[in-house]
């Protein structure tokens, strides 16, 4: 029924309330009534309006939220690095991003909504550089993934980039693919694997990536196996370093990896374990003999001159080398072994090559001995100076003393200086041992007579460090001693090191009014060129001239020319190791200026200095008087 | 069974009651809460039917056959042949208490031959919904119950019900019907028209809802009442709440609005309105109201005819809502349900602050807002 049929209705009940109960029509009644229900309509018209107006309202600012909504979607689409197109449950494609367009590089004709997967993929250029085949394979691939629930697909595009696509199902059916280019992503964790293990410098393989290829080997192992673990390290690199810049030495390190790798055969492995330090795998030995022929090549290849950026360097190096059969192999083992030997290639002059023997174990297990009392000696004060009498064979007199750091070791007993001297060196102790036997010898000197001198021997480490210069000043002030009765001592090794940075420290060491003397000469390259260039106040002929001449004419010979050769240059010429009275008449008779030796003295203690300072030459020589 | 229209239209007169073939069971009476609670009608009926159980409750329009009355009780009575009565009450003091008085009342009420239940509530300060549930949680998920809450016109101010002649406050009352002979069918229809945007129930507790898609629930209503909005809560009642589960689309009801709280800016509805459920706002068009009490009464009649019997009492109870909408033409959806249901079948109800009965599709009982609810009532011979 509809409400103007109703109404009829409405009226008739209307008509019914306003009748009166004696049938009468209550006129105003019914007005009322009829006024009513009219009010009723109105109120309820007025009531759909506003809601309907509202409802409007409402619906358009739903309608707008949806359009700012779209609008910022769109700017996150447009702007996602990721491609992203979305098909509906038809397959067709409902939206893709520009990038998605990009990264395919679809012409814009192809790249409309309404086409399937397989027509954009159809359509896409990045693709077609592909060949054939490789085209269709790419896009059957993607096309075929599964649409049920996340899956992902790696490609390798044929323009080199590397791209991964992942497939996402959704609720209506349809899916989204987004397309992810890790092409960067994937080389910087490639270089990320790449850095962990090799070194930054020579891109060769680093201590972790050298276990890894020993293990390897292990794996691969055929029963009798044999192959050779190798450590050297570089003879002189530290001086190159030290002399010509961290950049420079960083180029070497590089040609040298190079000329290590051009002697290797393929499958043998070249690791820098840091520092000059390398270790090298050589696989498949058939015999010792083979490493040892390597090791040959190797030092020889390492040997030859280098140029770097205008400088001539040259280095050598010492190798280490462990054989052992495959299925043993213990890399850590190995590679300790192989450091032994090495370590026994360089005490035995460098430039060489050792192979592993078990009583390296032994030599190296004492050396760790030493070394712990060693720093055990400085924390003790173990070390004591003693001193050598130098005599003046015209004044037949005592004209100073030669400083000679003692070990007194509470167990061992005394040990020579050629013992731990070296060791000092190498573990870096020189400078400290130094500076010990530098102090304690002047100030000892302090307490003598003004005429006698005191003579200390500078370590060719020594000279490494910038302030020796300083070190001696100050020495020689806080013992109050005139610089003119201190002599210091240097072998010709000292030049064979940056010749000018030494020459240089010994001017200045001269400066303060010290006296230089060259030591043990005729022994090394004796070359005449060291004197031309520095002023030395004294030359030390070499005990073993002085221990033949008695058998040898060479020797008399030799000391002849030195001793005339001093005396031309206006340089005094001190004999060391003067033990009998002939080779002391002998000096004599050679105007040699000063001798020194057990004929008249060992290194005594400074207390015995005193009263060797009163007695007369000849009656104290203990050589003699045995 | 035998039905009889009570003439107390002479106030404070129950003489047109007197003129009974026989003595009644039971007395159904409404009318506003004024007469309700000082009529001496009430009084007088129990006096002279002192074996007839008496129930009813206030309202601000009581319904007899095919008229409304907004003054004056309606009252009918009746008499069964093989059916017992019997009338249970329980205090409810508290909101929080609903259920538990739901279940206080299902406890009394079981029995072996229970057939079913009319429950009249206290309007005001009651979840319709937990009543339900407490009493269900005694009687079972498909127990026969309907009845509704007691009103108050557009006031909202006090409800009584009323209890073999006493008017009481803070109450509830359950008629059980026992026996096998006694039939019940049930109709429940709104008629209402969603319309807006779908929102969201983002704050709500129980039956108080704080925000729809954040924003304050009164704001809403008020901008959509406009002028009305000053007659909340009663005019919120014209635009009642269709609010649904979309995770089970069945689970939907539509809630009426009991009460604002201008402070918290909520407002409180006849039932649960669970928080992250839809909501829609409902309004209505005469046509479509009228057109459901019609469907409601169809399916109520579906239920009888299949069986072969003829409803003998149509107990109505409407949602005031309806009636503030539809002013005079309230009376037609009256009329469209005495269409369907014959217009011999005595009609007796009133307009209420919520309705219980079963759902049309899972017959599962519960409360309704704004719907037409009937209650149609046999015996078997």
């Amino acid at each position: 029924m509809t409400e103007n049929a109703r109404l009829p209705q409405l009226l008739s009940r209307q008509v019914e309330k306003a009748t009166t109960p004696d049938k009468g029509l209550d006129i105003h009644r019914l007005l009322d009534l009829v006024s009513a229900a009219y009010e009723d309509h109105e109120r309820d018209r007025r009531r759909t309006d506003r809601a309907n107006a509202l409802m409007a309202e409402e619906l358009e600012d739903a309608l707008s939220a949806i359009e700012l909504q779209n609008i910022r979607f769109k700017a996150a689409l447009d702007n996602m690095p990721q491609g992203l197109c979305l098909f509906d449950r038809r397959g067709k494609m409902a939206v893709c991003n520009p990038r998605f367009q990009a990264m395919y590089d679809i012409p814009d004709a192809d790249c409309r909504p309404g086409n399937s997967l397989a027509q954009l993929l159809g359509a896409s250029r990045a693709l077609t550089t592909a060949s054939e085949i490789e085209r269709r394979m790419l896009i059957s691939e993607h096309v075929q993934m599964g649409e049920g629930t996340t899956s992902t697909l790696e490609q390798n595009w044929p323009d080199g980039r590397k791209i991964v696509i992942q497939r996402t199902g959704i609720a209506d059916g349809g899916y989204l693919d987004t397309i992810a280019d890790v092409t960067e992503s994937r080389k910087a964790t490639a270089q990320i694997a790449h850095l962990a293990r090799h070194d930054a410098l020579t891109s060769l393989p680093n201590r972790v990536l050298l276990r890894e290829r020993m293990q390897e080997i292990v794996r691969n192992a055929q029963r009798g196996d044999q192959c050779a673990i190798m450590c050297l390290d570089l003879d002189r690199f530290k001086l190159v370093n030290d002399t010509l810049g961290h950049p420079i030495g960083d180029a070497l390190l590089v040609m040298v990896a190079e000329r290590l790798k051009a002697e290797l055969r393929s499958n043998d492995v070249v690791a820098r374990l840091g520092g000059d330090e390398f270790a090298i795998i050589q696989q498949h030995v058939r015999n010792i003999a083979e490493p040892g022929k390597l090791a040959s090549r190797i030092i020889k290849s390492i040997s030859k001159p280098y140029v770097i950026e205008g400088h001539k360097i040259q280095i050598g190096t010492s190798i280490g080398i462990e054989v052992v059969f495959v299925n043993n192999l213990d890399s850590d083992l190995a590679l300790r072994n192989a450091d032994m030997a090495l370590y026994d290639a360089k005490t035995h002059g460098r430039g060489t090559y050792r192979l592993y023997s078990s009583e390296m174990h032994d030599v190296a297990t004492q050396r760790r001995l030493l070394e712990n009392d060693l720093r055990d000696a400085f924390a003790k004060n173990q070390f004591i100076v003693h001193y050598q009498p130098q005599y003046d064979t015209n004044q037949n007199d005592i004209i100073g003393f030669e400083a000679l750091v003692r070990w007194e070791h509470p167990v061992r007993g005394r040990i020579p200086p050629n013992q731990f001297i070296p060791v000092c060196e190498e573990m870096g102790l020189i400078d400290e041992l130094g500076k010990i036997v530098l102090k304690t010898a002047c100030t000892d000197a302090g307490g003598w007579p003004d005429h006698i001198g005191i003579a200390v021997n500078l370590s060719p480490v020594q000279f490494r460090s910038r302030n020796l210069p300083t070190l001696i000043r100050e020495a020689v002030e806080a013992a109050g001693l005139s610089p003119n009765r201190l002599e210091l001592e240097i072998t010709e090794s000292v030049m064979l090191e940056d010749f000018t940075a030494v020459l240089d420290q010994l001017r200045s060491i001269k400066r303060l009014g010290c006296q230089v003397s060259l030591d043990d000469f005729g022994t090394g390259y004796s070359s005449l060129s060291y004197i031309r260039h520095f002023p030395f106040d004294r030359i030390k002929i070499d005990q073993s001239f002085v221990r033949d001449l008695a058998d040898t004419s060479d020797s008399l010979a030799i000391i002849r020319a030195v001793v005339g050769l001093c005396g031309s240059l206006n340089i005094k010429s001190t004999a060391e190791g003067v033990e009998t009275l002939q080779q002391l008449e002998i000096l004599c008779r050679e105007q040699c200026d000063s001798v020194q030796g057990y004929l008249f003295s060992e290194p005594i203690p400074l207390k015995q200095t005193y009263e060797l300072l009163d007695i007369p030459v000849r009656r104290k020589g203990r050589k003699a008087a045995a | 069974m035998w039905v009889k229209p009570l003439d107390l239209s002479s106030a404070g007169n129950a003489a047109g009651a007197a003129d009974l073939p026989h003595k009644p069971d039971l007395v159904f009476i409404f009318g506003p809460v004024d007469e309700i609670a000082q009529s001496p009608a009430l009084r007088q009926l129990m006096e002279l039917y002192p074996d007839a159980v008496q129930i009813g409750c206030s309202t601000g329009t009581s319904i007899q056959q095919t008229r409304l009355a907004d003054e004056g009780l309606s009252a009918l009575a009746i008499g069964f042949a093989n059916t017992k009565v019997r009338l249970y009450v329980e205090p409810l003091a508290d909101i929080a208490e609903s259920a538990a008085t739901g279940a206080m009342l299902g406890g009394r009420l079981k029995a072996d031959d229970l057939a079913g239940t009319f429950v009249l509530s206290h309007g005001l300060g009651v979840n319709g919904s937990a009543l339900v549930h407490g009493l269900q949680s005694i009687l079972g998920e498909d127990a026969m119950i309907s009845g509704g809450l007691a009103g108050d016109g557009a006031r909202f101010e006090q409800t009584l019900v009323a209890v073999n002649g006493a008017p009481v406050s803070g109450v509830v009352a359950a008629l059980g019907f026992y026996g096998d002979a006694i039939r019940f069918a049930h109709g429940s229809a709104g008629g209402w028209d969603e319309f807006g945007p779908k929102r969201r129930i983002t704050r709500s507790e129980g039956s108080v809802l704080f925000e729809l898609d954040g924003k304050p629930a009164l704001d809403l209503y008020e901008s959509y009442l406009g002028d009305d909005a000053a007659g909340l809560p009663a005019s919120g009642l014209l635009f009642p709440l269709k609010i649904w589960n979309d995770a089970n689309p069945a689970d939907q009801f539509v809630r009426t609005i009991l009460a604002i709280d201008h402070d918290a800016k909520s407002i409180t509805l006849a039932g649960d309105i669970p928080e992250g459920w839809s909501a829609r706002l409902m309004r209505g068009s005469f046509d479509h109201l009228i057109q459901g009490a019609s469907e409601a009464a169809q399916h109520a009649c579906e239920t009888f005819s299949a069986d072969g019997i003829r409803p003998e009492l149509c107990l109505f109870v409407s949602c005031v809502g309806r009636r503030l909408l539809m002013g005079q033409m309230t009376e037609d959806e009256v009329e469209a349900v005495a269409d369907v249901i014959g217009r011999d079948v005595p009609i007796l109800g009133y307009y209420s602050y919520g309705e219980i009965a079963p759902q049309n599709a899972t017959k599962l009982c519960g409360l309704h807002n704004q719907t037409v609810t009937l209650t149609l009532l046999a015996e078997a011979a």
